[in-house]
C-alpha cells in the first residue's frame, strides 16, 4: 500500500465478505427448499430466499468493485483519494440501503422483477450513491491529471454500469417491452461492462504478480474489451428468443452470442501467458490463485457452459430450466467473484500493514474448497436441468413428476453447496483472523533465503 | 500492433456495435404493439402485472421462461387452465396440491377476487404473445400419463385416422386436454382420469343427477366437451358453486371436426 487513503478498500472488502457469508446460507436454505417439504413455507418462502441470495450477491460484489477501484486508482494515478470521508460515508449509505432491501424483502418489499427486485426508493439510493463514488473516483484522477489503461478500463466499466443501471427504473406497461429492457440492465452488466471491470482487475494483479510488461499488457487488454463489445452488444439478443419481439434478433442474438467466448477464452490466455514469464513465484501465491482461478473459471463457466446453451436451436429446449441456473453460478462465481476475491487477498497484506507477503494454509484451503464446492454445485445443476430438459420440455411430463426425479440431484447440489459453503466460512476465519496475526497459521511461501520479490526481479527471471 | 491501434479498435468497434444495437431496438418498438397485442393492454392487464410483480411471483415461476426454476413456467397456464380453475386455485393452492404429495405447494398469497381477475387478465394477455413457437411442446404441471399410449405431445399426427388425430389434439397445448386429464387408471390430476371413459359415459346417462340432453356415450363425451358445468363429475375438487373447473370455452377454441377427432378419440376409451 503506497497511499495512506487506499485503507478505505478495507472497509468495503470487510463489508463484501461479510455479505458474501449470508448470500450463500440463503443459497443452501433454497436449495433445501427444492427437496421439500419446506417447514419455513409461510414464514420465509422460496421467493424471498432467492431473491435474497441474488441481491446479496450484487451488492457484495459491488461492493468488492468498489473496494476494488479505491485501491487501484490511487496506487495508478498516484495520489491520495479524493475525499476519504466521502468514501466512507458512502459505504455506510451503500451497506444501509442494501441491509434495508433484504429486509424488506423478507416482509415482501419488492419490485418482483428478476434481479432487479429493489423498490423504487432503494434503486435511487444505489444511483445516489453510484453517483457518489464516480464522483470521488473521478476526482481523484483529475486531481492526479494521469491515469493508466488499467485504471481507464476499470473506471470505463464502472461509469457504464452506473449507465446501465438507469433503464431499471423505468416501469413498462407492455411486459415484453419491460423484459427487453431489464437485459440491458443484467446482460450488458455480466456480458459487457462487468467484463471491462474484470478485464481492468486481472491486468492490475497480472501486472503486479508477474511482473509483466505493462505496454503488452495494457494493448491486449483492449483487444480483449474490444471483443467483449463487439460480441456482447447485440449478444444481448441470446435473450429475446422467445419474448415476443421481432424475428430478426433470433439470427442476431445466435450469431454474436456464440463469439461471446472469444473475450473469455482471450482473458484465460492473457493470464497464462503473464505467468508463464515469471512462474509462480510471487510470494502471494493465495492472490495469484485466485487470480488465474478467474481466469480459467470464467472461460469455462461463462464461455463453454454459455456457448452450451446460447444457440436458438439449443436454447428452445433448455430456455427456462435449471441449466441456465448451472451456468450462472459458475459463469458469476468464475467472472466476479473470483476477481473480487484475488483483489482482496492481493491488496490485504498492505491494508493490514504487513510487509512480507504470505499466504496461509487456511486461505489455500479456502480456495480449493470453493473451486472443488462450485464445480460439483455445477454438476448436480448441469445433470438437473438435463433431466429437467429431457422429461419436461421434451417428453412434456408435468413439472411436479420432473422435480420428484430430480430429488438426488438436489441433495448433491447440498451436499457440494455445503463443501462451497465451508471454503467461505475459512475465507473469513482467514480474513478476519489468519490474516491479521502475525503468528498462527501463517508461513511464508518463499522460497528460504530468497532475494526479496520485486516485479522487474520476476521479469528478469522469467527471461 | 500499437496499443493506439488495438485502442482505436476498441472504440471503433463499441461504437459502431451500440449504434447497431439503437438502431434494431428502434426498429422493435416499431414492431412489437403488433407482436404482443399490445392494444389489449386494459387496465385490468395492467393491474394484473402490477399484481405480478408486488406478490414476486417470478422468484418462483418463470413467464416467457424467465425467473426462477422453483415452481412451474405460467407462459400459456391461462390457456391450458381457464378462468374457473385459475380463480380457485389462486384463492387456496391446497385445494389441489399437498406438500406431502408433491414436496412443494404454492403458499396462499391471500390474493383477493380482484387481484385474481387481474392476475388471470394478465396472464390471458402473455399467453397470446408471439413467441416464437415457445414452449416447442407443451409444458404441463403435472401428470405422467404411465401407461398411455405414447404419441409425443405436439408431435404431428401423420395419419387422417380420426382417432389418431384426436389423440395427438389429446396432448396438444391448447386445448391441453392432457395436462388436466390423464388417460391412466385412476391418477387424477385437475380432472378425472378418461381411462374407460367410454364405458362410463353410458352409466353416467343412467345416473339420476344428470340433467344433459345426451342420448348416446359419444353424446354425452361431446357434451362433456362442449357444456361442462351441464353435468359435473362427483369430486371434491372438480367444481365450485355447480360451475366446472374444465374450461368452457372449446366451442370457441375448437373447430367442429376438431371435437369430432376428440371424441372419436375418447371412445376408444373402453
Ligand atoms: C413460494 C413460491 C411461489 C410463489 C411466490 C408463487 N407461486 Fe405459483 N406455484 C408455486 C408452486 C410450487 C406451484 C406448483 C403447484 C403446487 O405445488 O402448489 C405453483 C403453481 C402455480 C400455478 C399453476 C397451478 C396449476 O395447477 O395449474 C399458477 C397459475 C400459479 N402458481 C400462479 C402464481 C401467481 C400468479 C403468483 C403470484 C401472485 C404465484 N404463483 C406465486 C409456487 C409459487
Ligand atoms: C382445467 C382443466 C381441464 C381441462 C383443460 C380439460 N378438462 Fe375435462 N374435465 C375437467 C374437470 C375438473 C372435469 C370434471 C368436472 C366436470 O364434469 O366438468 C372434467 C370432465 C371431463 C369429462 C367428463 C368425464 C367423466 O368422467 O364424465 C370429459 C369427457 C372431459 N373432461 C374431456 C376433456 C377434453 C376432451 C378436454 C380437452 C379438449 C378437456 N377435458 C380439458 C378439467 C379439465
Ligand atoms: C461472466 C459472464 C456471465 C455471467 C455472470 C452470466 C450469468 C448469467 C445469468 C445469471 C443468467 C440468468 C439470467 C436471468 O435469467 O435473469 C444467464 C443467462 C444466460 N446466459 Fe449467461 N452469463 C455470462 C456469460 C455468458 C456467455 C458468454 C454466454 C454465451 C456464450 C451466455 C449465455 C447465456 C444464455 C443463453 C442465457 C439464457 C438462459 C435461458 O434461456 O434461460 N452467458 N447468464
Ligand atoms: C452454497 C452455495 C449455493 C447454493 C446452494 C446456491 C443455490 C441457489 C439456488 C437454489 C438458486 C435458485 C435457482 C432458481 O431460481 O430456482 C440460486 C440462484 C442463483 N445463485 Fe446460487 N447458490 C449458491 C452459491 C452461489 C454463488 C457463490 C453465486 C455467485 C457466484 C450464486 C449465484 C446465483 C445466481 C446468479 C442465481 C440466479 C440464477 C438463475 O436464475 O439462473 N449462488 N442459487
Ligand atoms: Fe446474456
Amino acid at each position: 500500500m503506497r497511499f495512506k487513503s487506499q485503507r478505505v478498500a478495507y472497509y468495503y472488502f470487510v463489508v463484501a465478505v461479510l455479505l458474501y457469508a449470508l448470500q450463500i446460507a440463503l443459497g443452501l436454505l433454497s436449495a433445501a427448499k427444492y427437496l421439500g417439504p419446506d417447514p419455513l413455507l409461510h414464514i420465509l418462502p422460496f421467493d424471498k430466499t432467492k431473491e435474497i441470495h441474488t441481491n446479496l450477491l450484487i451488492v457484495w460484489v459491488l461492493t468488492g468493485f468498489m473496494g476494488a477501484a479505491y485501491y487501484v486508482v490511487p496506487e495508478e494515478s498516484r495520489t491520495e483519494i479524493y475525499s476519504e470521508k466521502l468514501a466512507y460515508g458512502q459505504l455506510i449509505a451503500w451497506t444501509l440501503m442494501g441491509l434495508t432491501t433484504v429486509t424488506g424483502y423478507v416482509f415482501g418489499w419488492t419490485a418482483g422483477n428478476k434481479l432487479l427486485e429493489q423498490p423504487f426508493p432503494m434503486k435511487l439510493v444505489i444511483v445516489v450513491v453510484m453517483l457518489a463514488f464516480l464522483f470521488n473516483i473521478g476526482m481523484t484522477i483529475r486531481k492526479a491529471g494521469r491515469w493508466t489503461t488499467t485504471e481507464g478500463v476499470l473506471v470505463a466499466g464502472l461509469v457504464s454500469a452506473a449507465l446501465l443501471y438507469l433503464p431499471a427504473l423505468i416501469d413498462f406497461d407492455n411486459y415484453t417491452v419491460g423484459v427487453f429492457y431489464r437485459w440491458w440492465t443484467v446482460h450488458l452488466w455480466v456480458e459487457g461492462v462487468w467484463e471491462l471491470i474484470q478485464g481492468g482487475l486481472l491486468a492490475f494483479l497480472l501486472i503486479r504478480l508477474s511482473g509483466a510488461d505493462r505496454e503488452v499488457m495494457e494493448k491486449w487488454l483492449y483487444v480483449i474489451v474490444g471483443l467483449t463489445f463487439i460480441s456482447g452488444i447485440l449478444g444481448t439478443a441470446h435473450h429475446y428468443y422467445w419474448i415476443g419481439v421481432p424475428k430478426y434478433w433470433v439470427a442476431f442474438g445466435g450469431f454474436f452470442s456464440a463469439l461471446e467466448p472469444l473475450s473469455f477464452f482471450g482473458m484465460a490466455v492473457y493470464a497464462y501467458s503473464a505467468l508463464r514469464r515469471s512462474g509462480l513465484s510471487h510470494p502471494n501465491r493465495l492472490a495469484l490463485h485466485w487470480t488465474i482461478g478467474s481466469a480459467v473459471y470464467s472461460a469455462l463457466g461463462a464461455g463453454i457452459l454459455g456457448l452450451a446453451h446460447t444457440w436458438p436451436a439449443v436454447n428452445k429446449w433448455t430456455h427456462g430450466t435449471l441449466i441456465t441456473a448451472m451456468h450462472g453460478h459458475m459463469a458469476f462465481f468464475g467472472a466476479y467473484v473470483m476477481i473480487v476475491l484475488a483483489m482482496i487477498t492481493y491488496a490485504m497484506p498492505g491494508l493490514i500493514g504487513r510487509d512480507e507477503e504470505k499466504s496461509s494454509a487456511l486461505g489455500m484451503w479456502a480456495f480449493w474448497l470453493q473451486v472443488f464446492g462450485m464445480f460439483g454445485m455445477t454438476m448436480a445443476f448441469a445433470t438437473a436441468g438435463i433431466v429437467q430438459t429431457y422429461l419436461e420440455h421434451i417428453m412434456s411430463i408435468g413439472y411436479l413428476d420432473t422435480q420428484h426425479k430430480l430429488a438426488v440431484h438436489f441433495i448433491m447440489l447440498i451436499a457440494t453447496g455445503s463443501l462451497f459453503a465451508v471454503g467461505v466460512l475459512l475465507f473469513l476465519l482467514d480474513f478476519f483472523f489468519v490474516m491479521v496475526s502475525p503468528r498462527a497459521g501463517v508461513r511464508t511461501t518463499a522460497r528460504e533465503g530468497a532475494a526479496p520479490w520485486s516485479p522487474a526481479a520476476a521479469a528478469e527471471a522469467g527471461k | 500492433m500499437t496499443k493506439r491501434q488495438t485502442r482505436l479498435f476498441f472504440l471503433g468497434s463499441t461504437l459502431l456495435f451500440a449504434v447497431i444495437f439503437i438502431g434494431l431496438t428502434l426498429d422493435t418498438h416499431r414492431q412489437i404493439t403488433a407482436l404482443t397485442h399490445a392494444e389489449q393492454l386494459t387496465p385490468e392487464v395492467l393491474a394484473g402485472k402490477r399484481v405480478w410483480h408486488e406478490k414476486n411471483c417470478t422468484n418462483c415461476h418463470t413467464l416467457l421462461g424467465e425467473g426462477a426454476y422453483y415452481a412451474p413456467d405460467l407462459t400459456k397456464i391461462a390457456d391450458q387452465r381457464g378462468a374457473a380453475y385459475l380463480s380457485q386455485f389462486l384463492k387456496n393452492p391446497s385445494t389441489f396440491y399437498s406438500e406431502e404429495k408433491d414436496r412443494r405447494l404454492m403458499p396462499n398469497l391471500n390474493l383477493g377476487d380482484e387481484q385474481i381477475r387481474q392476475l388471470i387478465a394478465f396472464l390471458t394477455w402473455v399467453s397470446h404473445i408471439d413467441t416464437d413457437g415457445w414452449p416447442p411442446r407443451p409444458l404441463l404441471v403435472s401428470g405422467t400419463f404411465p401407461g398411455a399410449r405414447t404419441v409425443r405431445a405436439g408431435q404431428e399426427a401423420v395419419s387422417n385416422d380420426p382417432v389418431a388425430l384426436g389423440e395427438a389434439l389429446f396432448r396438444q397445448s391448447p386445448p391441453a386436454c392432457s395436462g388436466c386429464h390423464s388417460t391412466a387408471e385412476g391418477v387424477q390430476l385437475v380432472g378425472p382420469s378418461l381411462a374407460g371413459i367410454a364405458t362410463r359415459a353410458a352409466e353416467r346417462l343412467k345416473d339420476p343427477a344428470y340433467r344433459g340432453q345426451a342420448k348416446t356415450a359419444e353424446e354425452y363425451i361431446r357434451e362433456s366437451i362442449l357444456a361442462p358445468s351441464l353435468f359435473v363429475v362427483p369430486g371434491a375438487t372438480f367444481a365450485a358453486a355447480g360451475r366446472s373447473f374444465m374450461p368452457d370455452n372449446f366451442d370457441r377454441l375448437l373447430q367442429a371436426n376438431q371435437i369430432d377427432q376428440l371424441v372419436a378419440y375418447l371412445m376408444t376409451l373402453k
